[in-house]
């Protein structure tokens, strides 16, 4: 055992974090011991928060210690109140595959003060039934941005308010000017918004509105980065201790800067110990609108699209977008799952039966594993090639097939219990299963436990087709 | 018990605390010493500290929030680009060759040769701009709609295609891709593919890369023929995998100075297993690395995190692993998204589908993709201002970019 | 394969599963109806090797009756070079997976355990005499193992002569084992390391030796060695030891320098022997894993097919969550179930005397290498399954952990004093406040005089520069 203070993530041990905990196995944090808690936390599946003797009076010198031992390199900071709230940053690492990405980019969609009511609660249904199924997850848009473009404390007041009552979702209120925003704020005083933003002229009058009414505030310094610390440092000092760091989203020549100063930020906090630098990034890719001219909306949005891809990759923990359309957001939305996926736990879809084309009783059967990416590539082969026929996704844990073969998740069991599970024995007639090339191994096992006569396949789902043609006899 | 020297303190402005020959070896040899019970007397004892060493001198500690006192003025500090070196950097290849460089090409191009991981620019400018090749076939292919209204006058006529992808939409390189050698399609002959490089080579200036059918036995045949046909061409030969005969292929590609793109299947054990392989035949700089691209939405994640733990682990000095990566983008449209007609919230696919391929190659550009193999005009273009901005050493025009907030949209 | 075309039957990876059941058999060799059936391997002299003889002693397969079972030796002889007994039993492990290549033609089973099947379907077809097997089993042996320079293939069904050779192949196993049981990691100057499953964890290194398996339980230092001289390029590779630095704890200088250049500087020592401090890594494939269990001071082992949760209510996937991805950290450590019947299993922390609970299916297999007087002491799930259960059952069988229970109840009152004396001689003020210093564009200077400087330690370090970290 050691009493060696451990920094990185990676050596944190749950030792480290037991040594804090009550250890008096109360369960009420629904663990059967502290230790196994402490696994929990470590794995960020638990937190802290959970345990109730560590949460009285004389534990907190334990829980502070804890909090300091588990903090993120990037503050996680909360947008909003209740169901709806959204976590900001959290951030514990600067590349995915050092641990995972928490707490993914929220996008906020803007509506301004000079649209009509109708127009803004037309706006904002169509940004809440923004919604698309992939591999089990919902993709949705997060937040409302509210920007006052007119100027005029009142008119911002009443859309601030319009908007209040047609979402729950958490709102961004951007105005540099802060009594617009004060007048905002006043419609919603107890919503938590972010707010847009604190700049080296009006700092102080935005820190004032930001403790008034506990709100989360964006330090918005345009590429000037000793600029964007020094107003943390000062925002700090002043006791504002939720930001968000703006600094500046520049399209097209102003690509270097903008790619420049979010890597610069993500590094100094997770790798170069500036913690001032330790909070989550805005990106802006709605400034693609800006000197709009004739250029054609469609190539605006095409821009703004691929900005906010790019700052996706780039640490943006918040990005604020004005064109909404479903072509130009689905590529963002599935590219912000694919880098916030977890890249330890394997990608696994729903196991079960899955129908290609129009199969009949004497369509072929074949199985797969459950790991996403063998299960697409299958599908496609399949697919495109306008296959009829029966694939029963067999549940290996998210194994592909050689490695679930050898680690034995893809065993002999679960594939006769996956074709008794399917219920294909009431949609074919025949009784043979066509089985990866590289399940070969337990062909004979399968056999044996399902009744049904095994073929063994070609090793790459490509040659499907290939074979089907050359092998395939109901 | 150790005496340091009394007065040793403060003997010139530059000369610090000295400490005894015992200390210093024992130093340099645990690089770390604990005394106990410590005791010194000093009649006058200076502390310096130096301009920017208080950011690493201070000890940590959270600044309170001062109730009742609030700051009034700023507090200035700066901020550290936080720079840092690697022990290796990314080896250059090039690809194409002008006459005097022993081929016919107009000019040639040069990938890798990186210091920093992907436009780390606040650290060392990018040392090679990335380069796009356009696809190109060598029979009718099924393409999809976004696709083929922009090639359907060229498509079965690869010279001609390979014209219009260099003058109109761009490319730096063209990969004529010769699939009819495949056994279940045309099954050509090598003399055939020989006759359609040819006809490639005349139509335009820009580099190659000869792309196979994907069978290993045919084309290793092909890649041999067409490697004897023009030697000091220096094609891209995409490419050497596992399965084939690595010390054969290897071998006619550097006897006739061509490059191989040394492919593996998302794993970087096999990628070094390769290219340890290739090292026998070839030299470092005549190796480009394809790590497979799989699509946005379609293992997009694991192709991005392979690269970019390629990409920083060959700057760490793992020399297996630092070359040019390039990237199969045009994987993208396998993702069904790319290409099939939706509801109509999600149309239309015309846009819908190169904004994936877009984000698929912008996904890899930014972990380190030095050579991009694409297919949709659109998305070329995309792709070629990027990495032109990204370039360009310009700085951002701030204050035109500061206030979106009243932007009228 | 187009290197079998002569071969009467199809011989390929896709006929490596199949069953040949008792009505489709032609033949059956070994298996449980027979008393005496081996396989064996043995590395021989250049000039003792016939390279390509394949040899019958006894009934061929066509003079045998339909139906029937028989006694089969099977004796493959080879020589090399860089051949040497040490590769004994990786060679004879390939004719199982060599044989069940043919169609129609199934293999069970090692050593003196073999079960071998033709089916009626390939004997029609032709396959009815050893001769092709022999071939097929030389032609695999040549290409995919070029250090065997010249085989020789032996198959015996000759009873008399069976009976000669069946003491001397057990014989011939025994020793073998012996010798691999004997070999301790001081003997060898070579380890090898593993990175198979480095794409999942990249900064994970298995390093093998002889009395560590690698953590997926696959390979041995034998089959390391064997792997390594046959694809020096492939995924592994041997490890110069180098010096020994830590005898209890485990630690090479050969294998910290690997450790190093290997994960790019993110791993930098490793102890082969200890659950603690700077534990070996583990990547995601382990078979089993120890997780250290506070209110005990001992180990859990949890193995990956062990369904339910462990005695601290977690499962294996929790508890393996906690180390996999190449990581190390203290207190947890992947592993195969063969390292547990190594002498060094964990022996820096106590080995066997420091392990307080596992499965019961896993204890039975390693039953034999658990000391004597401590096996009984181990609890199951069928002992306790809660941490209060356990405590209880290890007081009950006084396993060696309770003394340690005294012990650091003492040091835990000990520490605690201690922290209060500290508390109360006040806390400690730092010299300067970064909220209090300006920060000066020519920096500043503290200047103390006439003081006495006093410190309980005063730590002097080497500091790196900036490029040397990471």
């Amino acid at each position: 055992m050691t009493e060696k203070k451990k920094t990185g993530l990676k050596e944190l041990s749950p030792i480290d974090v037991y040594n804090s905990l009550p250890k008096i196995n109360c369960k009420e944090c629904g663990e059967a011991t502290c230790m196994a808690f402490a696994m929990k936390i470590v794995n960020r599946e638990a937190n802290i928060d959970q345990c109730p003797p560590l949460l009285k009076k004389e534990n907190a010198k334990a829980y502070n210690r804890l909090k300091e031992l588990l903090k993120p390199a990037v503050k996680e900071v909360t947008v909003g109140v209740g169901d709806t709230a959204k976590k900001l940053g959290g951030k514990l690492v600067m590349y995915r595959h050092e641990f995972t990405y928490v707490n993914p980019t929220a996008i906020a969609i803007d509506v301004t003060d000079e649209m009509a009511p109708q127009e803004v609660e037309n706006r904002i249904k169509c940004i809440e039934n923004y919604s698309f199924e992939y591999i089990g997850y919902t993709l949705k848009l997060d937040m409302i941005a509210v920007r006052s473009t007119s100027g005029d404390a009142e008119k911002f007041k009443a859309t601030v308010k319009k908007v209040a009552e047609t979402t729950k979702l958490p709102l961004v209120l951007c105005s540099l000017n802060s009594t617009v925003l004060e007048a905002g704020l006043m419609a919603v005083p107890k919503a938590r918004p972010l707010l847009y933003a604190a700049t080296k002229e009006n700092w102080k009058d935005m820190a004032e509105l930001a403790l008034m009414y506990s709100c989360p505030l964006v330090v918005s310094s345009p590429n000037d980065m000793s600029m964007l610390v020094s107003m943390v440092k000062t925002l700090l000092a002043y006791g504002v201790s939720d930001l968000v760091l703006d600094p500046g989203t520049f399209p097209n020549e102003g690509l270097p800067d903008t790619i420049n100063n979010f890597t610069m930020l993500r590094r100094a906090a997770t790798r170069g110990g500036q913690e001032l630098a330790g909070f989550p990034l805005m990106g802006v890719p709605m400034v693609t609108w800006i000197g709009k001219g004739e250029t054609a909306e469609d190539l605006i949005k095409w821009r703004e699209a691929y900005l906010a891809a790019m700052l996706v990759v780039r640490y943006a923990d918040i990005l604020v977008m004005h064109g909404n359309d479903g072509w130009s957001l689905l590529p963002i939305t599935v590219l912000r799952q694919n880098i916030y996926t977890d890249p330890r736990k394997p990608q696994a879809v729903a196991a079960g039966l899955k129908v290609f084309g129009n199969p009949d009783e004497n369509s072929p059967v074949m199985f797969t594993s459950n790991f996403a990416m063998t299960y697409y590539t299958v599908a496609s082969d399949l697919e495109s090639n306008k296959l009829n026929a029966y694939l029963i996704v067999v549940e290996t844990e998210g194994s592909a097939i050689d490695s679930g073969v050898a680690g034995r998740k893809l065993t002999a069991e679960r594939v006769a219990d996956a074709i008794k599970a399917s219920g294909i024995e009431n949609k074919v007639k025949h009784r043979k299963i066509i089985i990866p090339g590289k399940a070969s191994r337990i062909s004979g096992e399968i056999e044996e436990l399902s009744g049904w006569k095994v073929q063994v396949g070609p090793r790459d789902s490509s040659e499907i087709p290939k074979y089907l043609i050359e092998k395939w006899q109901p | 018990m150790t005496q340091l020297p009394q007065d040793g303190a403060k003997k010139k402005e530059d000369e610090g605390l000295k400490l005894s020959s015992d200390l210093l070896e024992a130093l340099a040899k645990f690089q770390q010493i604990e005394l106990e019970d410590f005791q010194m007397d000093v009649k006058e004892l200076e502390i310096i500290f130096e301009p920017g060493m208080a950011g690493q001198i201070m000890p940590k500690i959270k600044l309170p929030g001062i109730a009742g006192r609030k700051t009034t003025a700023m507090l200035q500090t700066a901020f550290v680009p936080p720079v840092e070196t690697y022990a290796n950097k990314i080896t250059e290849v090039r690809l194409g060759a002008t006459r005097s460089e022993g081929g016919t090409r107009g000019k040639s191009v040069v990938v890798g040769g990186e210091t920093s991981p992907a436009f780390y620019n606040f650290e060392r400018p990018t040392t090679h701009k990335p380069v796009i090749t356009l696809d190109v076939f060598d029979m009718e292919v099924p393409l999809s709609k976004a696709v083929k209204m922009h090639v359907k006058d060229v498509v079965g006529d690869p010279a001609a295609w390979a014209k219009l992808a260099v003058n109109k939409f761009g490319a730096d390189m063209v990969t004529i891709h010769l699939i009819s050698i495949d056994p279940l399609l045309k099954d050509a002959t090598p003399k055939d593919a020989v006759k359609t490089v040819e006809k490639v080579l005349q139509a335009v200036d820009v580099p190659l890369v000869i792309g196979g059918c994907g069978d290993p036995v045919k084309d290793a045949d092909v890649f041999e023929a067409i490697c004897e046909a023009f030697p000091g061409e220096r094609f891209l030969i995409s490419s050497i995998t596992r399965d084939m005969d690595v010390e054969r292929c290897a071998k006619y590609v550097k006897k006739n100075g061509h490059a191989a793109l040394s492919f593996t299947p998302m794993d970087l054990n096999l990628a070094k297993e390769l290219n340890r392989r290739l090292y026998d035949f070839l030299g470092r700089e005549d190796i480009v690395m394809d790590l497979t691209t799989a699509a946005l939405g379609y293992g997009l994640d694991y192709a991005f995190t392979n690269m970019e733990r390629a990409r920083l682990n060959g700057l760490l000095g793992d020399m297996e692993l630092a070359h040019p990566m390039s990237s199969g983008t045009t994987n993208a449209w396998a993702a069904r998204e790319a290409w099939l007609k939706m509801s109509a919230e999600w149309e239309p696919r015309e846009l819908r589908g190169p904004l994936w391929e877009v984000t698929t190659a912008l996904t890899l550009l930014l972990a380190g993709v030095d050579l991009f193999m694409m297919m949709h005009p659109a998305a070329v273009k995309t792709l070629k201002d990027v990495t032109n901005y990204l370039t360009s050493g310009k700085k951002a025009d701030a204050s035109k970019f500061a206030d979106w907030v009243t932007v009228k949209a | 394969m187009s290197m079998f075309k002569d071969i009467p039957v199809d011989v390929g990876v896709i006929y490596e599963g199949e069953r040949i059941r008792r009505n489709d058999m032609q033949v059956e060799f070994g298996g449980p109806s027979v008393k005496q059936k081996f396989e064996l391997a043995k590395v021989k002299p250049m000039d003792e090797i016939e390279d390509g003889k394949i040899t019958i002693i006894g009934p061929d397969i066509k003079d045998m009756k339909e139906g029937g079972a028989y006694p089969l030796g099977i004796l493959v002889e080879a020589a090399g070079a860089t051949l040497d007994q040490g590769l004994e039993g990786v060679i004879e492990r390939r004719i199982h997976g060599y044989l069940n290549y043919i169609e129609g033609f199934m293999h069970l089973n090692q050593r003196y355990d073999i079960w071998i099947r033709l089916g009626k379907k390939s004997f029609q077809k032709g396959l009815n005499s050893f001769e092709p097997i022999g071939k097929v089993l030389y032609r695999l042996f040549k290409s995919e193992l070029p250090i065997i320079e010249k085989v020789q293939i032996t198959f015996i069904t000759d009873p008399a002569k069976l009976s000669e050779l069946y003491p001397e192949a057990m014989q011939d196993y025994e020793s073998r084992d012996a010798k691999a049981r004997g070999l301790k990691d001081e003997d060898v100057d070579k380890f090898y390391g593993c990175t198979l499953c480095q794409s999942f964890a990249p900064t994970h290194v298995c390093v093998i030796t002889p009395q560590r398996y690698s953590n997926c339980g696959a390979i041995s230092w034998f089959d390391g060695k064997a792997s390594a001289n046959i694809d020096p390029k492939g995924p592994v590779f041997a490890i110069d030891r180098g010096q020994l630095i830590n005898a209890e704890k485990g630690e090479f200088s050969g294998v910290n320098e690997m450790a190093k250049k290997r994960t790019m500087g993110e791993v930098n020592q490793v102890w082969l022997y200890t659950a603690f401090d700077h534990p070996h890594t583990s990547c995601g494939c382990f078979e089993a894993v120890a997780f250290y269990i506070p209110e005990a001071d001992g180990f859990g082992v949890v193995n990956r097919s062990f369904k339910g949760v462990t005695v601290n209510g977690l499962p294996f996937s929790t508890i393996a969550d906690s180390t996999a991805g190449g990581r190390q950290v203290d207190g947890f450590h992947g592993m195969s179930i063969e390292y547990m019947r190594s002498k060094k299993f964990l022996s820096a922390d106590g080995g066997w005397n420091r392990i307080v609970w596992l499965p019961k299916e896993v204890k039975e297999r390693v039953k034999d290498f658990i000391p004597q007087d401590v096996v009984d002491k181990i609890a199951t799930e069928e002992n306790a399954t809660s941490v209060d259960a356990l405590k209880a059952f290890l007081k009950d069988k006084n396993h060696p952990v309770v003394a340690r229970w005294a012990a650091e109840e003492a040091l835990a009152a000990q520490a605690e004093a201690l922290e209060v004396k500290e508390e109360a001689a006040g806390t400690m003020m730092p010299v300067a406040t970064a909220a209090s210093l300006p920060i000066m564009a020519g920096g500043f200077k503290i200047i103390l005089k006439d003081a006495k400087i006093y410190a309980k330690t005063v730590i002097i370090q080497v500091v790196k520069n900036e490029s040397e970290k990471r």
